[in-house]
């Protein structure tokens, strides 16, 4: 390091310690107290009252006899690739031709972020009722000459019917901030693309995607993370149902805590969605690189 | 990070975990016998009795001088708080829930027992404060008190051919007809179930086995199981009648009033509600009719019910103005006017307290008063009842079999009883 | 290319048509008088102002909102200052524990809230905060969401602008403010705006935390109203339009700041 690197390094430590000290003091205060609170009471039988006793594994162990903790576990892979994979895959196939410059592609760009900003209650309420026997869905399914099925009601439609929903509800976002990532890749490699004459799909998988990387990360973390969380959407539009159709994990670990009051397995099988989600992430940042210095 | 410090992270975190829970605070209660102080109620809103229940506070307020705040709550979200409040030390003085939460907060010690100096027993009829109370302690006092009952619309019974004034009195008759009454592509049904509803798949299934001689839950709510011969003929039964898939924003009995369905288990309350959904297209008597709850041939009557119940907290430092005000709440007037909108309050005479009290519907409740069923009263009720709603419907939807869906049954309901 | 670029268009248009047909869909249910037709294609007269009418007849309509705007905007402002500071120093600044720091930052974005909630109540309730605004308020304060896309963008952000600010003798804290912070805007706005949405939907944390009608936001006196009137389809899709609307006009508002904005994250690295 260079002198004068030395000579600023005081000042650099002084000031990011500074700048992040509110922050670390609330992911300490409100994460990471209440996280060693909840690891601590996954060991215990807690019940919402009384002191709650030491039982080691015992709510680990109870998860693999638990049929509701399996069947929800795996409701949530399924539910996490359905809505992440066409989320992503879509919003890019519309983000590639958004991101030219142009005064329509201006206006759709505002549009299509209409769906991200409408709260999830309110969104919810229209699809049930787009979900109806007589609603949109099946009016649109009765153009093309099919019978009108029911969407929320039937246990094989229902997942289906919350997986169009959110990937409807996310994409918007994700097509912005994809959007805004292309806008920003250098032209020189597209000209040089250009001069090489490679095709659209050639161009697109070896220049666009590889440099896309950062944001591509960004994206899929976070909605990875969202919907292995995601316990909103089946908690407003099935209720986890029909017959625990859509019971999502976060949803079966919230029916633990309230109404069930198994705080210490909810607690469990927290931990066990989040090692999970740590090594998604991890397999995700190691995927692809980039996103780090 | 330092490991003493990570150390004293956790040490902190116990000990505000610690702090709100199992701590049983002695606290001061106020000289008792005269009504005085603050009082909180938390409490589900309903349009109807809501404008009489708030004069009713009022003049409570005026003619104790005491301050009572009213807190009304989605139904969905109360027990997420009320819990939420218990386990941090923080709940309301009063609080009004349903019958089958009194025996886990009951067991976990933060109910008080009803104050019989505030609030006499014996002003209730018989046996309906037996679901508020847990191991011979009574916690609290009905309201909203259900048993079921059969409703069935006159006018499908014509259009299928049947007598629309002779509804089935058995469990027999009620597939026989439904049988009829279904049509080719199920669109419209007999009898249609409350799908995915756990209190109401407790007691249809509570009925139809202990109808047959059978028990649903034994060994002083130990156990429980569905693998048996009449746990499986019921969920066989409840299979072969109704429709999973058909939808209504207010379910099965919106699916009644539309006309979908012809027949439905419903309460006291149904009644009134149907008045309101449109008197023009629904009068009772004409387009439908009520009849006692159904048994099996030869079999014994058996009618689940539910009901909603006032509790006090333990922690509540004002426990004897908490119980003077529930037994206020709960007085003439209030049964009055509840009584007109199809909501019992089951305190003695309450058949005479308004016109509604002579119709055929309190009729009903008042004759299978003697035959109700609260179906178990222990703490792992409501994940009971889950169980059995998981059971009902993924038989109902042909997601498994009737023996397969009584093994998960047993399974989920040996780890939560 | 003549035909691509049509070719294009037209995907583009399709694509949005779609994604607006369930907006237009709701527009549709909400301005009806009852609940006969669910279709939601073609408009059946205009009772759309009648229907806000009866929901405001409600009476705490009003402070429902108040309340929202206090809560989203308060945290809002709050999450787009801290994350900022935070999300900047962890990119460019080298300081003892920033791996540590981040790593918990990241971490919580793989925590479940809902086992949390008890002993984040336990706090709350230790630091006297039950039924206040702060109480519904701090402990969402601040986003892991906010730091991770702060940080993201200001990685962009070159080494050698700061470099230099440095050899000209500027502060670390002068650097941030006058430098930093303005190259970051529209990626704070962007946060603002994300930050505003979840705290507009957040329902069980103020049901939680408050105990007054007066401190509600706007999702919890909705759902109660819902409990209490029942389920009508259309003036449920009203109430499910009212709450749309600030959001909707925050995205206007702010839409020339975050398209423009989000370019910087691609930056070159």
């Amino acid at each position: 390091m260079s002198v004068l690197g030395r000579v600023r390094a005081r000042p650099q430590a002084t000031a990011g310690v500074a700048l992040t000290l509110p922050v670390a003091v609330f992911f300490v205060v409100f994460w990471l107290v209440p996280f060693l609170a909840a690891i601590y009471l996954s060991f215990t039988d807690y019940e919402m009252a009384g002191t709650p006793n030491w039982i080691g594994l015992a709510n680990y162990e109870r998860m693999f006899a638990d049929p509701g903790f399996l069947n929800s576990a795996w409701i949530t892979v399924v539910y996490t690739v359905c809505t992440v994979v066409p989320t992503i895959v879509l919003a890019l196939l519309v983000a590639v031709p958004l991101s030219r410059p142009g005064r329509l592609n201006r206006w759709l760009r505002a549009l299509v972020m209409i769906p991200a900003v409408m709260p999830l209650a309110a969104t919810s309420m229209v699809w049930v009722i787009i979900y109806s026997d007589r609603g949109l869905a099946n009016t649109l399914l009765g153009l093309v000459g099919i019978d009108p099925q029911s969407w929320l009601t039937s246990s094989d439609l229902a997942i289906w019917a919350l997986v169009v929903m959110v990937v409807w509800k996310s994409m918007g976002l994700f097509v912005i901030i994809l959007t805004a990532g292309l806008q920003a890749l250098p032209g020189e490699v597209y000209e040089a693309a250009a001069i090489d004459g490679s095709g659209a799909v050639t161009t697109f998988t070896r220049i666009t995607l590889p440099l896309l990387r950062r944001t591509l990360l960004f994206v899929l973390v976070i909605s990875v993370a969202g919907s292995m969380q995601a316990f909103v959407p089946a908690f407003l539009l099935t209720g986890g149902g029909p017959a625990d159709a859509t019971q999502v994990l976060p949803y079966y670990i919230w029916a633990n805590a309230f109404p069930y009051e198994h705080m210490g397995y909810a607690a469990a099988m927290g931990m066990v969605l989040l090692a999970a989600m740590v090594i998604v992430s991890a397999l995700q940042f190691g995927f692809l690189k980039g996103g780090d210095e | 990070m330092a490991d003493l410090t990570r150390r004293g992270l956790l040490a902190v975190g116990a000990l505000a975990l610690l702090a709100g829970c199992g701590k049983d605070r002695p606290r001061q209660q106020a000289a008792d016998g005269r009504p005085h102080g603050e009082v909180t109620v938390w409490l589900h809103g309903s349009q109807d009795t809501g404008q009489q229940f708030q004069e009713l506070v009022h003049r409570y307020i005026a003619e104790f001088k005491v301050d009572v705040k009213l807190l009304y709550l989605p139904v969905g979200q109360l027990d997420a708080k009320l819990l939420t409040a218990f386990s941090g030390g923080a709940p309301p003085d009063v609080f009004k829930i349903g019958h089958w939460s009194f025996p886990a907060h009951a067991k976990k010690k933060r109910l008080a027992p009803v104050d019989t100096r505030a609030l006499s027993l014996q002003d209730y009829e018989p046996g309906t404060t037996a679901p508020l109370t847990y191991q011979d302690v009574p916690y609290g006092v009905p309201i909203d008190f259900n048993p079921c009952m059969l409703y069935y619309r006159k006018d499908r019974f014509e259009e299928a051919g049947l007598d629309p004034d002779k509804p089935p009195v058995t469990w027999e008759e009620v597939a026989e007809y439904s049988a009829k009454l279904t049509s080719k592509d199920r669109r419209r049904v007999g009898l249609q179930w409350l799908y995915g509803d756990p209190q109401w798949a407790l007691m249809m299934l509570t009925a139809l086995i202990q109808g047959k001689g059978g028990e649903l839950v034994s060994a002083g709510g130990a156990k429980a199981s569905l693998a048996t011969e009449q746990g499986l003929s019921a969920l066989t039964y409840m299979s072969g009648i109704g429709n999973p898939t058909l939808s209504n924003p207010l379910g099965a009995l919106g699916l009644f009033y539309s006309g979908e369905a012809a027949m439905v288990v419903s309460g006291a309350f149904l009644g009134p509600a149907l008045e309101k959904l449109g008197k023009d297209t629904l009068t009772f008597g004409k387009q439908y009719g009520v009849a006692p709850m159904p048994t099996w041939a030869g079999g014994p009557p058996v009618v689940p019910a539910y009901t909603w119940g006032w509790g006090v907290a333990k922690d509540s430092p004002n426990q004897f103005t908490a119980w003077h005000l529930v037994n206020y709440l709960q007085g003439a007037p209030s049964v009055t006017a509840n009584l007109d909108n199809g909501i019992i309050i089951p305190t003695n005479g309450w058949r005479d307290a308004g016109p509604r009290g002579k119709s055929e519907i309190m009729r009903i409740v008042a004759d299978s008063i003697p035959h109700v069923d609260f179906g178990p009263i222990i703490p792992g009720t409501l994940e009971l009842a889950k169980a059995a709603a998981g059971a009902v419907d993924s038989v109902a939807y042909g997601k498994s079999t009737p023996a397969q869906a009584a093994a998960t049954f047993d399974s989920t309901v040996r780890l939560a009883l | 290319m003549r035909a691509g670029t049509i070719l294009r268009a037209v995907w583009l248009i399709v694509a949005v048509g779609f994604m607006l047909l369930p907006v237009y869909a709701m527009l549709v249910v909400a301005s009806a008088p009852d609940d006969t037709d669910l279709r939601g294609l073609v408009f059946n007269g205009f009772h759309l102002p009648e229907n806000i009418g009866l929901l405001f007849g409600e009476g705490n309509l009003p402070t429902y909102l108040r309340n929202s705007l206090i809560l989203c905007v308060g945290t809002g402002v709050l999450d787009v200052i801290f994350s900022a500071a935070a999300g900047y120093a962890m990119a460019q600044l080298s300081f003892p524990g920033r791996r540590v720091l981040f790593a918990l930052v990241i971490g919580t974005l793989a925590l479940t809230p809902m086992v949390l909630v008890i002993p984040v109540f336990l706090i709350v309730k230790e630091l006297g905060w039950v039924n206040t605004f702060q109480g519904m308020m701090v402990p969402g304060m601040i986003s892991a969401f906010g730091v991770f896309l702060v940080r993201q963008f200001a990685l962009g952000i070159p080494k050698e602008l700061l470099m230099a600010a440095r050899v000209d003798g500027a502060g670390e804290f002068r650097i941030f403010a006058r430098i930093a912070a303005p190259l970051l805007k529209p990626a704070l706005i962007t946060l603002f705006l994300v930050h505003f949405l979840a705290q507009w939907d957040n329902l069980l944390w103020p049901l939680i935390v408050a105990n007054e009608q007066e401190l509600w936001p706007l999702p919890v006196g909705l759902a109660n109203f819902q409990s209490e009137v029942g389920i009508t389809y259309h003036l449920t899709t009203t109430a499910a339009l009212v709450t749309a609307v600030p959001p909707f006009i925050l995205m206007v508002a702010l839409q020339r700041y975050y398209v423009a904005g989000l370019t910087f994250g691609g930056l070159k690295r």
